[in-house]
């Protein structure tokens, strides 16, 4: 069984004509035309990534992306009209692992679901021994970070970020190097994915997220993982 | 807008119409003034004149009656009359006079020709026992009086100069005269002032005006604190706030336009998606179509980019992702994303640490349309700097073509909305899209500039430049280096 796509989309000649080059692209795809429908196709089965278009009627997607987002860690790519407005922000705060402005090539997102898919397996045997920073333990293998023995929930996107900062503690990654690590991003790509993850990683892994001791900024060109 | 001239100015005008005003008003009261206190001094001189005349009249009357009944004598020409007058003029400098009814006249002074040239004096002295007024004596005005003296059967007159009062008069005058031309002075000034003020709200008036035609309609016109302007106030605001609905209603009609066209584009870009993989399986003739098909699709979604970002700017909207990083990088990756691979070949950058700060995804728009524009107008661009100067930094587009005639260097980067249209010029050309302007918005919502000349090393073609000014923190961190 392939990869299986949930795309949620209100306009239905867009829904098809993005399903259909979807599944040119050999991907499985599901469809759903509104929040709601979107949350019981998701419930009752899971997606190995979710499309979500931002303006939907009913509950929006930032709700949708909240909600699923409260039980599962899968890969959220938000379509938003605009990309110089807050919806970008809002939803990556929402919990959007990655996000496309419309109109997309199906080509160009394809080649963003095969970053994130890339990413989330490329954590299964490792790429980076277990490490102790301060209070913190970092077990690639696993998935798992440790506070002080206690598991933190990180998703993994932001997991992710942190491994690649924890490669060489002390080494300011600029953001340009984690959007490309991370995402899978050329030099153009958009810095505010690296701002809002570090932030929502340091909610998780900081004792006080607004002076963090850990994930520093550094001068405004990038971040680092304080040993 | 040509010269005006000052006079024409309302405030020279209001000005000039106060000084004349005061100067009426001021030498109106000075001359109403000066008349009354003349009359004021006149009346109080020759009253005193006057009870002194009586007062010397009845003098010489005792002094003759005595003298004649001491001497006995019928021959009133034996007494010497003379010596009376003289003695009642000592101490206060008048002139007496002396007139028996036959008709001789006794003075110690010249002045009896002068008398007898104002009959109505004498006359009058004889009919009514009292006569006064005023005569000339030898160019000086005088004040007369006539008293008739009947016990003795004489006019007695006494003449008194005003030429005192005159000159007490005369600086009176004087100061008057000062006092009036600085009235109208003050006047001419306090019109200057008050013009000023009342010009106060035209200026604001004119201030609102210049930000609203710079695109500011949430400027307000307060002119509350005034009630008769207060209405104008109110009016200007309306008319700004009508006037700033309807450019809104436009600039949103021309963003929902946009926006809608994204929805079937996205639709189209998917399906000529699906229809270029199926390319081969398919006849030659749909495969040239498909091929115009995508070509210009990809135009269209450029035009609509393009129409997004200009109602965006229109609408004031823009907010810019202002980020530091490596010019020198920044530019490798532009030219590397280019469809012109010779120009990282030819690359020679300036300070390899210099960080500028600045809304990434802008500035690459602005230096792909750049090296777009060299392509299509120039042969391509034939080379990439920049430099530090003062406190920018320049970044410098070369090609090898024509140039930009200069009369049309300004122009094309204006908003296209204000484009002639002039078919084969590099801003307005459709194929091209809004390619420049968007380049000089960006720039200027950069706090930067942009501008083209030709070439400054001798050679054929055009020059770009895009000026940034850099933030404090144009060098690398050491941290990053190592």
């Amino acid at each position: 069984m392939g990869t299986k796509i949930l795309t949620v989309e209100d306009d239905e000649r867009i829904r098809q004509a993005v399903t259909l080059a979807l599944e040119e692209e050999g991907w499985d795809v599901v469809e759903a035309a509104t929040g709601e429908r979107a949350l019981e196709t998701f419930t009752a089965s899971p997606a190995d990534v979710v499309l979500i278009d931002i303006m939907l009627p009913g509950i929006d997607g930032f709700e949708v992306c909240r909600s699923i987002r409260r039980t599962s860690d899968v890969p959220i790519i938000m379509v938003t009209a605009r990309s110089d407005t807050h919806d970008v922000v809002a939803g990556l705060e929402a919990g959007a692992d990655d996000y496309l402005t419309k109109p997309f090539a199906p080509k160009e997102l394809s080649a963003r679901i095969r970053a994130m898919l890339r990413r989330v397996r490329a954590h299964e045997p490792g790429t980076l021994e277990r490490t102790r920073i301060g209070e913190l333990e970092i077990s690639p293998d696993e998935g798992m970070v440790l506070r002080n023995g206690e598991e933190l929930h990180l998703t993994k996107t932001e997991f992710k970020l942190l491994v690649e900062l924890a490669s060489q503690p002390g080494k300011v990654f600029s953001r340009e190097v984690l959007l490309e690590r991370v995402w899978g991003y050329d030099y153009f790509g958009d810095g505010r994915l690296v701002d809002v993850h570090i932030r929502r990683l340091r909610t998780k892994v900081e004792a006080d997220p607004a002076s963090p001791r850990y994930v520093v900024t550094s001068r405004g060109l990038g971040y680092k993982l304080q040993p | 807008m040509g010269r005006q001239r000052w006079w024409r100015g309302l405030r020279a005008r209001v000005t000039v119409a106060y000084a004349i005003g005061s100067l009426l008003l001021s030498f109106t009261v000075a001359g109403a003034t000066f008349a009354l206190a003349r009359a004021q001094l006149l009346e109080a001189a020759e009253s005193q004149h006057r009870e002194q005349a009586y007062s010397n009249a009845r003098s010489l009357r005792e002094n003759v009656q005595s003298a004649l009944e001491k001497e006995a004598s019928p021959d009133g020409s034996q007494i010497d009359i003379n010596t009376f007058l003289t003695n009642l003029s000592r101490f206060n400098g008048s002139q007496q006079a002396l007139l028996l009814d036959d008709g001789t006249w006794y003075s110690p002074f010249d002045i009896k020709d002068q008398l007898q040239g104002y009959p109505q004096l004498v006359d009058g002295t004889r009919r009514w026992s009292v006569a006064d007024m005023r005569i000339d004596v030898k160019g000086t005005v005088s004040y007369a009086v006539g008293i008739r003296l009947n016990s003795i059967n004489a006019s007695y007159f006494e003449v008194r100069s005003l030429a005192d009062l005159e000159s007490t008069l005369s600086s009176l005058r004087a100061i008057l005269v000062g006092v009036s031309t600085l009235a109208s002075g003050a006047g001419a000034a306090f019109g200057y002032y008050s013009a000023r003020r009342a010009l106060t709200p035209l200026s604001r008036i004119s201030t609102a005006a210049s930000a609203i035609a710079d695109g500011d309609f949430t400027m307000k016109l307060d002119l509350e604190d005034d009630r008769d302007l207060a209405l104008l106030g109110s009016a200007f605001n309306n008319m700004v706030d009508a006037v700033g609905q309807r450019i809104a209603r436009e600039r949103q009609f021309t963003s929902d336009v946009s926006h809608e066209l994204r929805s079937p584009l996205m639709t189209l870009t998917a399906s000529v998606e699906v229809l270029e993989r199926r390319k081969d399986s398919l006849p030659d003739v749909a495969q040239q179509a498909i091929d115009l098909l995508s070509h210009d699709l990809d135009r269209f979604q450029r035009l609509v980019q393009d129409l997004l970002e200009i109602s965006r700017m229109e609408a004031g909207a823009v907010q810019l992702q202002i980020s530091q990083f490596l010019l020198i990088e920044f530019l490798e990756n532009v030219m590397t994303q280019s469809r012109n691979p010779g120009l990282l070949r030819n690359f020679s950058p300036g300070d390899p640490d210099l960080v500028v700060s600045a809304d990434k995804r802008r500035l690459a728009q602005v230096m792909t349309n750049l090296i777009e524009n060299a392509e299509k107008y120039g042969g391509g661009a034939t080379g990439i700097t920049y430099e530090v100067v003062d406190d920018d930094v320049q970044i410098v587009v070369e090609d090898n073509g024509p140039g930009v005639p200069a009369e049309e260097r300004d122009r094309i980067f204006e908003r296209f909305a204000r484009m002639g249209g002039v078919a084969g010029n590099r801003a307005s050309d459709a194929g091209f899209g809004l390619g420049l302007s968007l380049v000089g918005e960006h720039v200027r919502l950069h706090g930067g500039q942009v501008w083209v000349t030709d070439r400054i090393d001798g050679q054929h073609g055009a020059r770009f430049v895009v000026q940034l000014p850099l933030g404090p923190d144009r060098e690398l961190h050491e941290e990053m280096a190592s």
